[in-house]
């Protein structure tokens, strides 16, 4: 099956006199696979995004979107491929409503009124936001304009969803509420994600964790083999979850761990067993 | 300087179609040098709550206190210039309002404006500096080649430069890795210490609220639902849960340990290594009762 995003031998930096944001880089995201793209802030993954919807041009090497080499010749037409929700929604909002701002995107791309009408609820619905559809979008707090967002992203149907740390503003429940709809989304739709993001809980809905740092894959893992590595990742400046950490505490008390557990239940279960034995 | 809402409401666009009640009736107290945390749900009045504080918002109804500040309909012209002074806002995502050429110039733009005299501007910038553990050689760069989070620290600096006695923070972490988030609340957990400002802390992170709070008001539809310490609040899961909060990552971990091993862990503001040893050792006596 052809890639959905391909990057080949990618030489990036934003000015001549910085350093390299990423170099040589090659990444391959299968279609309809779910990625989680991780690293310290400043080690190059929101680059990833901007460079793979064309936002950024890079100095050397190929993107490739769906096998197509992007140029600027063809790049509207890949972006109408690649829904991108970025992290602070207030640079996203076009609408003078919530309900506008979601038919912005629909009318871009000459959906018909009756279906429009019919995906703003959808969307809208999906993420909780129904109730607010005549609300001028300077009213809302920050993790419902970024509902708003996504929402309006979700509404045109892209194949691809790059979200860049997307859910970073929500709280808590709100977080989950969306990450449980983008993955209903994505069964249904049959829809390739890249989630850039610091947050455990999106994470563990990806398929395959890529871990960056200055500029290069640092691993390229599963989502329970992550931590193996916990010191390396403490040396590249991401930080460990609770669990994960209690439980590398736990070994000096000579408690076993086969995998590091990513939440409560995991943990409990591995600490139940591993107490019996003792 | 104490703080005292007293029965506020506000509604946005009153008087129109689109009139939306944010705040209903709020009564609260926050003593001086206290470190509070005001949490509560996306939309449920937190950010309206702290825009009141410095004035920027006037109540619809009732009135608020801020030391020698009233601040109500009523009593429209004062010079809030002076309050702002003293109660410092750090608004969500700060770096969004740098905008000198160099990170000096951002740092000076408060103090000129509120006329500070110009053989006072640099050490304060200095001081600013430390307090957010910058170096000096940032001083003459531009903010925007600064990294995400030196440009956060630059927009703090700002703030902190005033002096405030009150520091108020709107999710002061939000889009900060991990790293950064911890960085960050140490340094103001640490400014809180040691200088003895009022802290208080607007987040939807209740590990935050309750790693650093002294007390904790919960906020739910625009009114007041819970106060009391943290140990106070986390002990309701169920009112907690009613206002569309989680309880801290850590609390219900022991909690869930609790049940497992009918053990009585406590949290006592414990780090991970001190948490994990007592954990062993309860577990030990566990098996030899």
């Amino acid at each position: 099956m052809m890639p959905a995003i391909e990057f080949r031998d990618v030489y990036f930096r934003y000015n001549e006199d910085a350093p390299w944001v990423l170099k040589k880089f090659n990444l391959k995201i299968k279609a309809n696979e779910t990625v989680a793209i991780i690293g310290h802030n400043g080690s190059g993954k929101s680059t990833i995004a901007k460079l793979a919807n064309g936002l950024l041009v890079p100095q050397a090497g190929e993107i490739l979107i769906n096998d197509r080499k992007l140029t600027t010749s063809n790049v509207w037409e890949i972006r109408q491929k690649i829904g991108m929700v970025f992290q602070n929604p207030e640079n996203q909002f076009v609408g003078t409503t919530v309900k506008d701002d979601v038919a912005f995107g629909l009318e871009n791309r000459g959906v018909s009124r009756k279906e429009m009408i019919e995906r703003i609820h959808t969307s809208l619905t999906e993420v909780g936001m129904e109730d607010y559809q005549n609300h001028e979008p300077h009213n809302l707090s920050g993790g419902q304009k970024q509902r708003v967002a996504i929402a309006s992203v979700m509404a045109t149907y892209p194949g691809i969803l790059l979200l860049d740390e997307a859910t970073s503003m929500l709280d808590p429940r709100g977080r989950k509420e969306i990450l449980s709809t983008i993955n209903d989304l994505k069964e249904e739709l049959e829809i390739t994600m890249v989630m850039i993001t610091h947050d455990l809980h999106e994470i563990t809905l990806a398929d395959r964790v890529i871990v960056m740092n200055e500029g290069q894959i640092y691993i390229d893992t599963t989502v329970d083999q992550l931590f193996n590595d916990h010191q390396g990742l403490q040396s590249i400046g991401l930080s460990l979850p609770l669990t994960v950490e209690l439980a590398i505490e736990l070994e000096q008390y000579d408690y076993q761990f086969a995998t590091y557990p990513l939440d409560n239940e995991e943990f409990l279960e591995a600490l139940w067993t591993s107490n019996l034995k003792k | 300087m104490d703080i005292q809402f007293e029965k506020v409401s506000y509604t946005y666009q009153v008087n129109t179609p689109f009139s939306y009640q944010a705040l209903k009736d709020i009564n609260l107290e926050i003593k001086t040098g206290e470190f509070v945390a005001i949490v509560g749900h996306t939309g449920s009045g937190k950010s309206t709550l702290l825009q009141h504080i410095n004035g920027l918002l006037l109540p619809t109804e009732g009135r608020v206190q801020v030391g020698d500040f009233l601040l109500s309909r009523k009593n429209k012209r004062q010079d809030l210039k002076k309050l702002r002074e003293k109660a410092g806002v750090v608004f969500q995502y700060p770096e969004h309002q740098l905008f000198e050429e160099t990170v000096e110039r951002d740092i000076s733009f408060g103090l000129k404006n509120f006329q500070v005299p110009a053989d006072e501007i640099q050490t304060r910038i200095m001081d600013a500096l430390e307090k957010v553990h910058l170096s000096e050689d940032v001083l003459a760069k531009s903010p925007f080649e600064l990294s995400g989070g030196q440009m956060r620290r630059v927009a703090i600096a700002g703030v902190l430069a005033m002096n405030p006695e009150v520091l108020i923070l709107d999710e002061p972490t939000a889009g900060l890795d991990p790293k950064g988030q911890q960085d960050i609340m140490n340094m103001f957990n640490h400014l809180h210490k040691t200088k003895n400002m009022t802290t208080i802390l607007v987040t939807h992170q209740m590990n935050h609220a309750l790693a650093y709070a002294d007390h904790i008001f919960v906020l739910a539809d625009g009114s007041v639902q819970m106060e009391g310490t943290p140990k106070q609040i986390f002990s309701q899961a169920d009112e907690l849960k009613k206002a569309n909060l989680d309880m801290p990552d850590v609390l219900s971990l022991i909690k869930r340990i609790n049940q497992m091993f009918g053990t009585d862990i406590a949290y006592e503001r414990r780090q991970p290594a001190a948490l994990a040893k007592e954990i062993a050792e309860r577990l030990r006596e566990n098996k030899r009762l």
